[in-house]
């Protein structure tokens, strides 16, 4: 059922409206298009400004409209359109769950998707890495007890090959994974634009597209530029920042100790090596930013101003997961109780393991998603 | 059957709350059928909200003369006693018999009064006139405007400075003022009660984001109604406020507060046609002004406002633009300001910059800020919920909901028959 209106008639796509509704955007039927959210948003460019059109598509059901629209990407999710919104129709949300719809059109291995995106799935989405695990441990014949001896180390369970015979694949399949669905949502933002006659005859060479293009967003990401004009919302930017900045640094660490382990080098590194140091201070930020986070939204949620939507409160549930098992793994290494610090540290590598594979299709996603919709923007120069 | 002789003469009486327009109405309609009625209004004149009114929608006529027909019917009625200046406190009882208590605050000037105007030379004290929404001043003793009922001039107790001035006392020919005067409380005992308490403009200063009380040149669509009106602060010359200067921009912003659960969650029916109406105020002073009047959507319902609407909508220096105005902003050089909002029907952000900004600003009942202790429902909103089954309080006009005049008069008839057949046991 594509939806076309440029032959004067509407299509709606109901199915998709019912999706949309269910999965966080319940409110989108309240508007009635008086347009001060186009106004209230602080990022939405003067021509074409989101999100009073991204409302009535919703309500009508255009689904090829709002998915292939870099705009929804734009919305940083602040809320001062929600807070201002006459009707309660929540345009935030709803524009959450546009992303929330487009991460699953877009995915590549649609089934893996259904789970990732599916409360009653849940079970299911961490067997697949504690199988995983588990039979690493069996191949390894660790399963049934792996010398603990006195001095607790990890690597006695899993050592260090072992893990990157594990992640590397893991983490290649990703990448390929959500640069598939990267590339579809491109191909179709450059087909929306091409129905309405708007298209860049004159590509730039590769190099100037990463210089003129990719590389001032990246800078815009790194510095959250956009985010910190997000309006009424100076707390979601610093929980953000934290989390980001939290995870870059971790992401170092784990290859700083990957590749030089395989150097040679003894790892864990002491508690005062800058790896270690960096490695704690981004586990701190993580947290920091998620407690931020988790105050915001329940504080958000009670004045009525956001709905939590599983998308939302499973991403975060699993990246408290990982921040508490890693901590707590790690302390309880250093006091040396080893019953408790290996179970942990399973447990933790089991939530990594599903932040990582689930990354293109929860919402993590965002993190290409939203990139790319950037680099698209400044492509076609929607600024 | 009531015949009038055989009807107990208390328990016969209506008690109407409120002399604006749907007051007076309720009153005079049950009282010239033969009931009597008492009529108690706040303020110090009667007439309301629409004396304050440049001009009646659609017909443009000024309300001063329904007005006046309505003054010299209740002059010509002895069964109306009315009270100025007073608040009902309480109302308890059942339907056929209510206690009611008031209280009366003093107006400091008696009946002798002529308003002659001596004393407002004498006076000494200035006060901000409520009645032009701060617009202009006036003494301390004034009156109300030109054509106020009963035709007496009144003291702001809050801001005279009683025994320690006494200038118009001196001033006064007729002895006709009473520093002395004491509020009263006085009991009554009617049968039924109307509640036309009406309705005040919506607080514009909560609307934060379209800067009512920080920029000078925005004002309220009553406010307009003064700007425009005879008897008003600038005669009847539209000015901008900040500079008086004449106004060849004007931009319009329906549904301030309206439509919005932020404030008032229901649309108040009348801010459409009451901003249509204005356009032809400044359409009439300044043959070149533009007009710009931005809107959620247009409501001119019934066909004599649809056929209003349609003929401003000819007007080639009026347009209207379908987009919520989310934002104004003041030039803090010039004083003009900039109305901000999405033009829904081409999808562009509009910054739009104008000489003076009028705020459609919606009516909030009475009820939702002061509410009359008794046996009175009201709903969320502050507005009265009349108990048909049980009778004996029932409410019209705009303490009801949001209404034209034309409406208001119509179910304050409908009020009054309302009142009687509770009176008669009906």
């Amino acid at each position: 059922m594509a939806a076309d209106v440029t032959k004067g008639t509407v299509q709606p796509d109901l199915d998709f409206i019912r999706m949309l509704k269910k999965s966080g955007g319940d409110t989108l039927k309240k508007c009635m298009q008086c347009a001060n959210c186009s106004v209230a948003c602080p990022l939405a460019p003067d021509s074409r400004p989101f999100p009073r059109k991204e409302m009535i598509w919703a309500q009508w059901g255009l689904k090829d409209k709002l998915i292939s629209n870099p705009d929804v990407w734009l919305c940083h999710q602040c809320n001062d359109c929600s807070v201002q919104c006459p009707r309660g129709a929540k345009p935030g949300d709803v524009l959450a769950a546009i992303r929330n719809m487009a991460i699953g059109e877009f995915a590549f291995m649609k089934p893996l998707a259904k789970i990732v995106r599916d409360k009653a799935k849940l079970p299911v989405l961490f067997a697949i890495p504690t199988v995983v695990l588990l039979l690493t441990l069996l191949v390894t014949g660790k399963l049934f007890g792996f010398g603990e001896g006195d001095e607790v180390a990890f690597s006695k369970m899993f050592s260090i090959p072992v893990i990157d015979v594990v992640f590397i694949p893991l983490f290649l399949l990703v990448v390929f994974a959500a640069g598939k669905g990267v590339m579809s949502f491109w191909g179709a933002l450059e087909t929306a634009d091409a129905k309405v006659g708007k298209k860049r005859y004159i590509k730039p060479s590769p190099f100037d597209f990463v210089k003129y293009y990719i590389l001032p967003v990246l800078g815009d990401i790194i510095t959250h530029t956009r985010f910190a004009k997000c309006g009424g919302n100076k707390s979601r930017y610093t929980a953000h920042l934290g989390i980001f900045f939290g995870f870059m640094g971790l992401f170092l660490v784990a290859n700083i100790d990957a590749v030089t382990h395989n150097l040679g080098f003894h790892t864990p590194y002491p508690m005062l090596s800058p790896p270690k140091f960096i490695g704690n201070l981004s586990a701190l930020a993580l947290g920091i930013g998620m407690l931020l986070v988790i105050f915001k939204r329940k504080k958000d949620e009670a004045e009525g101003t956001q709905v939590g939507s599983y998308a939302d409160w499973s991403l975060i549930w699993m990246i408290v997961a990982v921040t508490v098992t890693g901590i707590v793994s790690e302390v309880t290494r250093l006091i040396g109780i080893g019953f408790v610090a290996y179970p942990v540290y399973f447990a933790h590598l089991v939530f990594v393991f599903c932040l990582f594979l689930y990354l293109p299709y929860s919402k993590l996603a965002h993190m290409v998603y939203r990139t790319t919709a950037m680099v698209y923007a400044k492509y076609t120069g929607r600024e | 059957m009531a015949d009038e002789k055989s009807r107990p003469s208390v328990a016969g009486s209506i008690l109407v709350v409120g002399g604006g327009i749907s007051g007076l109405t309720t009153a005079l309609e049950a009282a010239e059928v033969g009931y009597d009625v008492y009529l108690v209004e706040k303020n110090p004149y009667l007439g309301g909200r629409v004396a304050q009114m440049n001009k009646y929608f659609p017909k443009l006529c000024p309300p001063s003369c329904g007005l006046e027909i309505n003054f010299k019917r209740i002059k010509n009625n002895r069964r109306i006693k009315f009270y100025t200046m007073s608040e009902v406190q309480s109302v308890s009882g059942t339907p056929g018999s209510y206690d009611v208590t008031i209280t009366q605050n003093p107006r400091y000037v008696t009946s002798n009064c002529t308003a002659c105007g001596d004393c407002v030379d004498a006076c000494p004290v200035e006060r901000e006139s409520g009645f032009d929404f701060g617009m202009a001043k006036t003494k301390a003793i004034y009156r109300p405007h030109e054509m106020s009922f009963p035709m007496k001039y009144v003291i702001d107790g809050d801001v005279c400075k009683k025994d320690t001035c006494v200038e118009c006392i001196k001033a006064c020919n007729y002895r006709a003022i009473d520093l002395k005067m004491q509020p009263k409380t006085f009991d009554l005992k009617v049968g039924s009660v109307v509640i036309a308490t009406g309705w005040e403009p919506y607080d514009a200063t909560k609307l934060d984001k379209l800067g009512y009380g920080q920029c000078d040149n925005v004002i309220t669509n009553m406010m307009m109604e003064r700007l425009a009106a005879p008897n008003g602060p600038t005669k009847g010359k539209i000015e901008r406020p900040s500079d008086n200067k004449e106004v060849s921009t004007v931009a319009f912003a329906q549904c301030a507060g309206s439509r919005d659960e932020n404030h008032l969650p229901y649309c108040s029916y009348i801010c459409c046609m009451a901003s249509l109406k204005q356009a032809t105020y400044i359409r009439e002073q300044y043959p070149d002004a533009k007009i710009y009047i931005y809107y959620i959507d247009m409501r001119a319902p019934g066909e004599r406002y649809e056929k209003f609407y349609k003929k401003i909508k000819d007007d080639k220096n009026v347009f209207f633009i379908k987009g919520k105005v989310a934002e104004i902003e003041e030039d803090p050089g010039t004083k003009d300001v900039t109305v901000m909002a999405e033009n829904a029907m081409t999808g562009e952000k509009l910054r739009q910059k104008v000489d003076m900004a009028v705020l459609a600003t919606g009516m909030q009942p009475t009820g939702a800020n002061t509410k009359i202790t008794g046996d009175i429902t009201y709903d969320e909103n502050g507005f009265v919920i009349a108990d048909l089954e049980k009778g004996g309080i029932f409410a019209s006009g705009c303490a009801r909901q949001p209404s034209d005049v034309m409406g208001c008069t119509k179910n304050a008839t409908g009020a009054a028959l309302k009142a009687i057949q509770t009176l008669v046991r009906r």
